[in-house]
């Protein structure tokens, strides 16, 4: 790794990271402040939840009515989700962009004639995804944290809520590995941002029609939403061994493969 | 003589179908200033990305200070500058904090007075943003770069696009005042003149390959004369068809511009034979004896 890469990776990427974590975390806040009302008012909530189809709330991971009740469980279905969506688009276009943008902005030929190999260009702009996404989402959490122990009217599992944060972090980072994967298959450097943005998004819709849509559900196996259990209120939650190797496997799969076809990649300007 | 600061063997880049270059073969000496020069999309840039490291050649080799230009580009890099065609830095920096990012790659005793050094010779303002900067100014951060570390070779690619001729004159001086403590310089360009005022040896490259590497000096006293003769009649090109005429341009009045290669002897007993009321034989400029050798 170059130091002195990594540094100004970290600086040139620390406002769009900073936006992000704004937009995340106001977002939890404000939904989370909507639990008070939502729990005075939960019998005219219950009554008007009958009539939503059953799997339009089973893909936030709620089975019934009173899985909402608990304060992990009303931040689970309401703001996992969109931290789960939103962190990984962020993650993908920071991933995709961040050897690309070398190309398509010409800069490539004062990085590439420096004394620093392509190995340590890898894995500077690498450590620079992880340590994004680690920051987003730790501080997103957190946020989430605060927002649970302001609001909760009773306790909550500091294990199940950490759990949940694994698999919104092991999400993130398998959608980084895919937009760093992409980003050295494309030839003469062009900008992948809208579609990295929408591989997400299509993965999004594919596990939610999977659970909506009886006869679409094993489409659901080729969304990586699927294997990031949100059901945090249920007792038996817990890091399941076969997600966890499929987010890492997949992550170090991609990672590698883009690590080697970076170090033999034409790269043009 | 040591090893060529350059060596290339036989190197060849092809992108699918399309030439890129082929069986380029190119030894350039320590202490040389070697001119390498072809127009557009003749094979100059793709020479020396692969000189970088920035594309891999499909087959041969190239070596600089004797290492492998793939295996060995780190240490290789250490010891070299370069100047870009296209001159874009990170446009989020000012002028200062890209020259600082640059240096920090390298281990420079006093680099901030290098940095001041250099941005005074070429007038430049460290606190303007880079995506501010004209072309002529964003050219001179990217000479300034490419010299912070004092590198025993510069290999400059188009250095001069967008200088303004007194900042061409300051860039040359410097590179003169370089070359005479020991730099080494590639200077690849598609403008002969600025080649012709700097180079001692020079290789022309067409369509990806090597077609002339001759002494500038060398080339100039080749016996290639520049004939322009006025014809009192009108003259058909065909009757004028000797051996040694080459690229004849018919121009109005009977006026005929031509390269001649052969023995001047015959042309002048050729031209005996016919009337004649204006005869010039002069020394070609460079810019005309590549565009003979392009035209060949």
């Amino acid at each position: 790794m170059n130091r002195n890469l990594f540094l100004m990776e970290i600086k040139r990427n620390s406002l769009s990271l900073i936006i992000w974590m704004t937009i995340i975390t106001l977002l939890i806040s404000v939904t989370m402040s909507f639990y008070g009302t939502f729990m005075e008012n939960q019998s005219k909530i219950a009554g008007m939840l009958t009539i939503v189809p059953k799997g339009a709330l089973q893909f936030k991971g709620i089975s019934n009515f009173n899985d909402l009740l608990s304060v992990l469980g009303f931040y689970a279905a309401n703001n996992v989700i969109y931290m789960m969506v939103l962190g990984s688009i962020f993650a993908i276009v920071l991933s995709s962009n961040i050897l690309l943008k070398e190309e398509y902005n010409k800069t490539a030929e004062y990085l590439l004639t420096r004394p620093v190999t392509r190995s340590e260009i890898f894995t500077s702009k690498l450590a620079v995804i992880y340590l994004n996404v680690f920051l987003l989402n730790f501080v997103t959490s957190l946020a989430g944290f605060i927002c649970m122990e302001l609001v909760k009217k009773g306790v909550f599992s500091i294990g199940a809520f950490l759990i949940l944060s694994v698999y919104t972090l092991l999400l993130n980072i398998l959608f980084a590995s895919a937009g760093l994967f992409l980003s050295t298959l494309i030839k003469r450097g062009k900008p992948i941002t809208t579609f990295s943005i929408g591989i997400v998004l299509i993965m999004y819709f594919i596990f939610t029609l999977s659970k909506i849509t009886e006869s679409a559900s094993k489409l659901g196996y080729l969304s990586p939403f699927r294997y990031a259990r949100v059901d945090a209120f249920n007792p038996d939650y817990s890091l399941d061994i076969w997600h966890l190797a499929y987010f890492i496997g997949i992550s170090l799969l991609l990672t590698g493969i883009s690590y080697r076809i970076y170090l033999r990649k034409d790269i043009y300007t | 003589m040591g090893e060529p600061v350059i060596n290339i063997t036989n190197l060849s880049k092809f992108y699918g179908k399309a030439r890129g270059i082929e069986h380029i073969n190119l030894e350039i000496n320590e202490g040389e200033i070697f001119g390498f020069i072809g127009p557009n999309g003749a094979g100059k840039s793709t020479t020396i990305r692969i000189l970088m490291n920035m594309i891999f050649p499909t087959s041969g080799s190239a070596k600089i200070m004797g290492m492998d230009v793939i295996r060995e580009t780190k240490q290789i890099k250490s010891q070299i500058g370069y100047i870009p065609s296209d001159a874009n830095a990170y446009s989020s920096m000012n002028v200062h904090e890209f020259l600082a990012y640059c240096i920090r790659f390298y281990k420079v005793p006093e680099g901030e007075k290098r940095i001041s050094e250099l941005s005074r010779l070429f007038e430049l303002d460290l606190t303007r943003n880079i995506e501010d900067l004209s072309l002529g100014n964003r050219k001179k951060v990217s000479i300034v770069q490419s010299m912070l570390h004092n590198p025993k070779l510069l290999i400059l690619d188009e250095p001069t696009t967008g200088l303004d001729p007194l900042m061409q004159s300051v860039f040359f001086e410097l590179l003169r005042s370089e070359n005479r403590r020991g730099m080494t310089i590639f200077f690849s360009s598609h403008i002969l003149s600025e080649v012709q005022m700097l180079c001692k040896r020079v290789a022309i490259i067409k369509e990806g390959k090597i077609i002339q590497l001759e002494d500038i000096d060398n080339l100039r006293r080749k016996q290639l004369k520049k004939v322009t003769i006025e014809f009192s009649d009108h003259l058909n090109n065909q009757n004028f068809a000797i051996p040694g005429i080459e690229s004849v341009v018919t121009g109005p009045a009977n006026l005929i511009t031509c390269m001649y290669s052969g023995n001047i002897n015959e042309l002048v007993a050729f031209l005996s034979a016919n009337k004649i009321l204006n005869l010039i034989i002069e020394e070609p400029s460079l810019d005309e004896i590549f565009l003979h050798y392009y035209k060949n």
